[in-house]
């Protein structure tokens, strides 16, 4: 299953990880970081960390409604980055150990999941 | 770190110091026979968070929600008449729970047993063959639990007789805290839920104290922990009956975060600016409403955490973010995940510490626990609690019965 080239025009670089990170829930986000490796996710930090904004500004010239498939696909990297940012710069080699506390937090509901 | 002891803050020993200081005994903590005495004093008969008015947004609207300590199974509905009601899941025939979704919206009720048909407002409304029983409809007529809101949030009181209003109970000046919170407005929220084998008091009181943070959140809550206040003391505390306030430290150092997290922190702090939802009193404010719920009132972490008991050892948390009004951008969701995130980031660190605790509560080996005065919110919790078992002990003494 390999998905097409699919992100907004200018972002090309993050086509390596949509396949792996761009998941349209919050929980499915959640437990994709969690089931990662360190190298897959410092990679992923390393392409996105220097995007964030371009991202970001270029999504926020639409209204949410306005955004299409290529956007939202976007927009979910960027959420899956959040995650990732959370386990690279802050718990770092504590990672694994936050990953098994955080099986215990089921989420049960999210408003930012993107159908 | 050589900050002068002078330029360190003091917590506010004034506020606390009517707690006393006296260990507090182990046994309720752990104890069966202790948690069956919280259960019927405390917990069947005292308002308690179950929702929010966001959940029945038209008449017609319901959520089911379980309450195991009272084995209790209840149907909160919103009516034609848009009033919020209450009622057991169970049909007044014999008994047979009504609903098996968790929420929805209909115009009634029926019992999939022999089609006993309830309305909105809890009213029999039609039964096969009815002329053949020997009752009235007016009797069969759901039974009702008392149901009343403050600031969006839907409480209910297992007490059939209970007579003292929730604002009562919250006291003026909670309750108009509550209306002022962001709760009181929010539209939607996000959940997140977690079992625990702890004692509902050891799970609540985790989060009631800031003892514990500069260890187990030393890097989430990096932020915290400045030369002025190395331990993040709260600036104070404050008691209203049986529930009791924290105010928080106001000066965090952000330096220490990323450049990634200050645009992520950023766009969240933007976002509530935009929507007038600060500033706001209840910004620095953790609300610790009797028993088991908390409010943090700051509006970009703005979450609510109620602890229910499941046995003398177990304990269930439902934590929620709650949002005023749709996201407008993709930033506003970008900012609404992180938020999200961090809240169940921090909360999942406390996880195998309150655990811990409770393992080593029900070996037996203590005999008393230890607060000191971070933890003063513990110990009133404790204070009041026992003194609840106490009053219902002597109500049952009173009525010749055993408690």
């Amino acid at each position: 299953m390999t998905p097409q080239a699919t992100l907004p025009a200018g972002f090309a670089a993050g086509e390596p990880y949509v396949a792996r990170w761009a998941a349209t829930t919050t929980a499915e986000r959640a437990r994709r970081r969690s089931e990662s490796t360190p190298d897959e996710r410092q990679a992923f930090f390393d392409a996105a960390a220097p995007r964030l904004q371009d991202a970001m500004t270029y999504l926020d010239a639409k209204s949410l409604a306005a955004l299409d498939a290529a956007d939202k696909r976007l927009l979910n990297l960027m959420m899956a980055f959040s995650h990732v940012q959370m386990a690279v710069e802050v718990h770092r080699e504590m990672e694994p150990r936050h990953a098994a506390w955080r099986e215990a937090m089921v989420i049960t509901r999210s408003t930012t999941d993107l159908a | 770190m050589n900050a002068d002891a002078t330029t360190v803050f003091r917590p506010p020993v004034e506020k606390t110091a009517w707690l006393g200081t006296d260990p507090i005994p182990a046994r309720p903590y752990y104890d069966p026979a202790y948690y069956e005495l919280e259960r019927k004093a405390i917990f069947m008969r005292t308002w308690l968070n179950i929702g929010h008015v966001c959940e029945l947004p038209e008449p017609g609207s319901f959520i089911r929600r379980e309450l195991e300590f009272a084995e209790a199974s209840l149907l909160i509905v919103r009516g034609k008449d848009d009033v919020i009601r209450a009622f057991h899941n169970v049909c007044t025939h014999r008994a047979t729970q009504l609903v098996r979704e968790a929420e929805g919206r209909t115009n009634g009720f029926v019992c999939p047993y022999h089609m006993w048909n309830f309305g909105l407002d809890g009213q029999l409304r039609s039964a096969p063959e009815f002329e053949n029983f020997h009752t009235t409809k007016e009797d069969c007529a759901l039974k009702q639990v008392p149901v009343d809101t403050c600031g969006g949030l839907i409480f209910i009181n297992l007490d059939r007789t209970n007579t003292q209003s929730l604002r009562d109970y919250l006291g003026e000046h909670l309750a108009g805290r509550l209306e002022m919170a962001p709760v009181a407005k929010a539209t939607g929220f996000s959940e997140y839920v977690y079992e625990l084998d702890a004692n509902w008091k050891m799970d609540y009181d985790n989060f009631q104290e800031s003892y514990h943070l500069k260890f187990i959140h030393s890097r989430t809550g990096a932020p915290s922990f400045t030369p002025g206040n190395p331990f993040g003391h709260s600036e104070t505390y404050d008691f209203y009956g049986p529930h009791r306030t924290q105010t928080f430290w106001p000066h965090v150092d952000m330096s220490v975060t990323s450049p990634t997290q200050q645009v992520l922190m950023g766009a969240a702090a933007k976002f509530v600016m935009e929507r007038g939802l600060m500033p706001n009193p209840t910004n620095r404010e953790y609300y610790a409403l009797f028993p088991s719920f908390f409010l943090l009132g700051s509006p970009t972490q703005h979450f609510s955490h109620m602890v229910y008991p499941l046995s003398a050892r177990k304990s269930r948390g439902v934590v929620r973010l709650y949002w005023v009004g749709e996201p407008q951008c993709a930033s506003e969701m970008l900012a609404r995940e992180y938020c999200f995130l961090v809240a169940r980031e921090i909360h999942s660190e406390d996880v195998d510490v309150i655990r811990a605790g409770q393992r080593g509560l029900n070996s037996g080996a203590l005999d008393h626990l230890h607060f000191q005065q971070m933890e003063s919110l513990c110990r009133h919790l404790y204070l009041v609690s026992s003194e609840m078992v106490e009053a219902y002990k002597d109500e049952q003494a009173a009525k010749g019965e055993t408690a």
